[in-house]
């Protein structure tokens, strides 16, 4: 069918190809001599199978050059590659068969030398394969061998398993454990110059990347956890330099003829491996930061790491989480002592300024911590039993060293001043930058007004001053005048007048003996100016109610216009007791010496008559005054609630009484004191919701307001109430109180 | 058996002696500056003899610091100021207090 047309079309290509493959010689010699070419060509380019023992075929290289030529000359060279390269995928089979042989002994064994010793295998094949061993054409080389490389890799890619990546990775830690334990001996380059013939240099770069980091944390761990002494990051730079940059320099650096080619081919891996040692070590101090903090100050080359670190690594805001998730499960729990919450408190405070300067770390992590002691009972107990130095339990807060100065209230910022800087970036909105201000600060600053501080401390100086025997007050003395530089002088005038009663009670005391001794010596003190003391109504019977008649008539003669009014339960009282048979030393509060001079009318007693005797007492303070005697084998109890006295000793009985521990006089504490003051409005409030049925908190608040003296905050009301609540008097629903049934 | 007290240390608390019965618990007042009497003045620090009181022959009592205050000042007309009579120190109260 083919028209004319076509057939000369044909023919004009053929006559075409013809001359291009004949190259104008005579006849048909030119299409010969390529056919010939052609021939010699293909199967000097066949790939060959290198287990195969016959050695391989020898070739003139003269001639296969010219073949080369004139296959060039007709443009062939395109084609032939493609013939090549058909060629090389019939024999592909060889290294499948090589990849799988190694890989099975690696899956059985899994020894990085098997995978070195297939990566040299795989180099020899692709040598062996290599269409251009000599330069035979310089023209299409690079053409051909990439096309080679691409094809060879191709296949040689699809056919490694994906555990080759673990092999090869083992390899390339094995290498690195090898360099950096000997850093000085001649560097291996074979491995490195095979992988980059395979180009398994670029394909595997994340992975060997992650060897270096492995390495990096390894190292960090084994040898900086748990090593707070000394800062760390100066000999972990020192052991990159030694250990992990000459191995670096083999997959990083190779091909850089002198050091500073190197150095800079190396910058960028450099400083990443680099940023990851910082982060290594941040990430292991973060981790560690709650027993840093414990260990303070002994930590503090652990927290000059950090501090580094943080600089370079932005890992502030884990930090902060790390310590605050440290303190939520070890710190703020009801297990802990209050104490030990603050001592942490205050570590952290130092620690973390030694951190990071400005307070930015502190106030977020201080953060939960001084809610929650906000809500501890005893904390403002604890905090003023270390104000005042609290002797027995050795470490005070305060450090002595530091400079007693006053409270510091937060300053406004001051911008005229030329040093000012902003505040740091990840600063909240409500962080307050307070630079200056000291530990004690910084811990009375948990609650916003002082004055519970200084009730408390009242409270306290109450019962240190009651226990005194030997009048000497110098250290309260001393305390209190220290705690005037931080509190202020006017705060603290009611501890003044107390110190002041103390004197004067012996002075006074001085003047009375001298008129008429006596055993008695009383402190008298001024009220108002101490903290409520229990009120108790004890009578003290015979002889002491004598004594203390005797004392107050003496005192108005020295001070007519004043009165004395006993606080009876208070004090203590020294005894000797002459029984038949023994003489009885004994120091003992008020009320057991009233019961025992009440046994020297009378021998049996039961536990009602002495109670009426004295007047009104607890029930179980008066057994707990009878079971002192008890104790000492001065009373016995024959019945139940029938004391008899032991005129004679006898056999210390079966029944053994726990010996009660001597106490502080009993003060009633600031939070009695308010919910005695409570009571008082309970009588306001349960009108109020009698006549109004429920009512929300703030508006009870602003009825109270109206009650005269009511000074309580709506917080103060609130646990008012819910401690109501819990005594079932009202219920609350959606906020809203009511009268409980 | 027999029964020694070698040593009482006791605690008491001092009060005037204003001539109100004893079981008066809760304390006057000052009728000026209507602090208690064993507390101090407002003009005061410490309380007790550094604060005395005064005794009028019309049996008011004031700290003496708020009473020659007010006596001080024109208005006063050297009156009570609860009960607008002159005022007249009684004297044995006050020549005690001095001695002390």
């Amino acid at each position: 069918m083919a028209t004319n047309a076509v057939r000369a079309q044909v023919g004009a290509k053929w006559q075409e190809s013809f001359a291009r493959l004949n190259r104008g010689e005579p006849g048909i010699t030119g299409l010969m001599a390529f056919s010939e070419a052609w021939t010699l060509v293909t199967e000097f380019l066949r790939p060959r199978d290198i287990t195969d023992p016959t050695p391989p075929k020898q070739y003139n290289m003269q001639q296969v050059r010219a073949a080369f030529d004139i296959i060039n000359k007709c443009r062939r060279l395109p084609v032939m590659l493609e013939v090549f390269l058909d060629d090389m995928r019939k024999c592909q089979h060889l290294i499948t068969r090589e990849v799988e042989a190694h890989m099975t002994l690696y899956e059985t064994t899994p020894d990085p030398d098997t995978i070195r010793k297939l990566v040299f295998r795989l180099v020899e094949w692709y040598n062996a394969w290599l269409p251009i061993r000599e330069r035979v054409t310089p023209v299409l080389g690079p053409t051909i061998i990439s096309a080679y490389t691409l094809a060879f890799q191709t296949h040689l890619f699809s056919v490694l398993p994906p555990t080759f990546a673990g092999g090869i990775k083992s390899l390339v830690a094995a290498s690195l454990v090898h360099v950096a334990s000997q850093p000085a001996g001649p560097p291996d380059m074979t491995l490195w110059a095979a992988f980059e013939t395979l180009s398994l240099i670029d394909r595997y770069e994340t992975l060997i990347a992650s060897v270096g980091y492995e390495f990096i944390e390894s190292y960090v761990l084994e040898t900086c956890a748990g090593k707070w002494t000394e800062p760390m990051l100066a000999t972990l730079r020192t052991w990159m330099v030694d250990r992990v940059v000459p191995w670096m320099i083999l997959p990083y650096a190779r091909g850089a003829t002198n050091a500073d080619e190197a150095k800079s081919m190396m910058q960028g891996v450099g400083s990443r491996f680099d940023f990851h040692l910082h982060k290594t070590l941040c990430d292991l101090r973060s981790r560690e930061i709650f027993d840093i903090i414990v260990d303070f100050p002994e930590s503090v080359g652990a927290l000059q790491d950090l501090k580094e670190c943080l600089q370079r690594v932005d890992q502030r805001a884990e930090l902060v989480q790390a310590l605050r998730r440290a303190n939520k499960k070890r710190l703020l729990h009801p297990g802990a002592d209050t104490k030990d919450i603050l001592t942490q408190y205050v570590s952290t405070i130092k620690c973390l300024r030694i951190v990071d300067p400005p307070g930015v770390l502190l106030f977020k992590v201080a953060d939960p911590i001084r809610r929650y002691l906000r809500d501890r009972p005893d904390t403002i107990r604890c905090i003023v039993a270390s104000l005042v130095g609290d002797g027995e339990s050795g470490d005070s807060l305060v450090d002595e060293s530091e400079p007693i100065l006053p409270l510091q209230q937060p300053e406004m910022e001051n911008y005229s001043d030329p040093e000012w800087t902003p505040e740091p970036i990840d600063a909240g909105p409500d962080f307050r930058a307070n630079k200056s201000s000291d530990v004690i600060s910084t811990i009375v600053s948990i609650y916003d007004s002082k004055d519970l501080f200084v009730k408390e401390l009242q409270v306290l100086l109450a019962q240190r001053l009651l226990v005194v025997k030997d009048g000497n007050f110098d250290r309260e003395r001393r305390n209190i005048e220290i705690l005037k530089i931080r509190f202020g002088e006017p705060a603290l005038q009611v501890c003044e007048v107390m110190l002041r009663d103390m004197t004067d009670s012996r002075r006074i005391d001085q003047h009375v003996q001298s008129q008429n001794a006596t055993i008695m010596h009383p402190t008298i003190i001024s009220r108002h100016f101490w903290p409520a003391l229990e009120s108790s109504d004890i009578i003290m019977p015979g002889q002491f109610q004598a004594l203390q008649e005797r004392y107050a008539k003496e005192f108005s003669v020295f001070k007519p216009d004043k009165v004395l009014r006993w606080l009876p339960h208070l004090g203590r009282v020294h005894l000797e007791l002459e029984l038949d048979d023994r003489k009885i030393d004994a120091d003992v509060p008020p009320l057991e010496a009233a019961f025992i001079e009440l046994f020297s009318d009378k021998d049996v007693w039961t536990v009602d008559d002495l109670i009426s005797r004295v007047g009104s007492v607890s029930r179980s303070a008066a057994l707990k005054a009878l079971a002192t005697w008890v104790d000492m084998h001065v009373l016995k109890e024959d019945d139940e609630n029938v004391f008899r006295l032991l005129s004679v000793a006898e056999e210390p009985g079966t029944r053994h009484v726990p010996k009660p521990a001597e106490e502080l006089p009993s003060i009633v504490s600031v939070q009695q004191q308010q919910a005695e003051q409570m009571r008082v409005y309970w009588k306001f409030i349960e009108g109020m919701l009698t006549n109004l049925g429920q009512l929300g908190l703030d508006r009870i608040q602003t009825m109270l307001k109206f009650a005269p003296g009511y000074d309580q905050t709506i917080e103060q009301l609130g646990n008012f109430m819910e401690a109501a609540r819990r005594e079932g008097l009202v219920t609350v629903k959606d906020g809203m109180w009511k009268l409980g049934r | 058996m027999k029964v020694h007290v070698k040593h009482w240390s006791a605690v008491a608390q001092w009060r005037w002696n204003t001539g109100n019965s004893e079981e008066d618990d809760e304390g006057d007042v000052c009728g000026i500056c209507r602090v208690p009497f064993e507390g101090c003045c407002p003009s005061c620090k410490m309380p007790g003899d550094d604060c005395p009181l005064i005794w009028g022959e019309c049996s008011h009592v004031f700290h003496m610091h708020c009473l020659l205050k007010w006596i001080g000042t024109a208005a006063s007309k050297q009156q009570c100021p609860m009960d607008r009579r002159t005022w007249v120190t009684a004297e044995r109260k006050v020549n005690s207090n001095d001695r002390s």
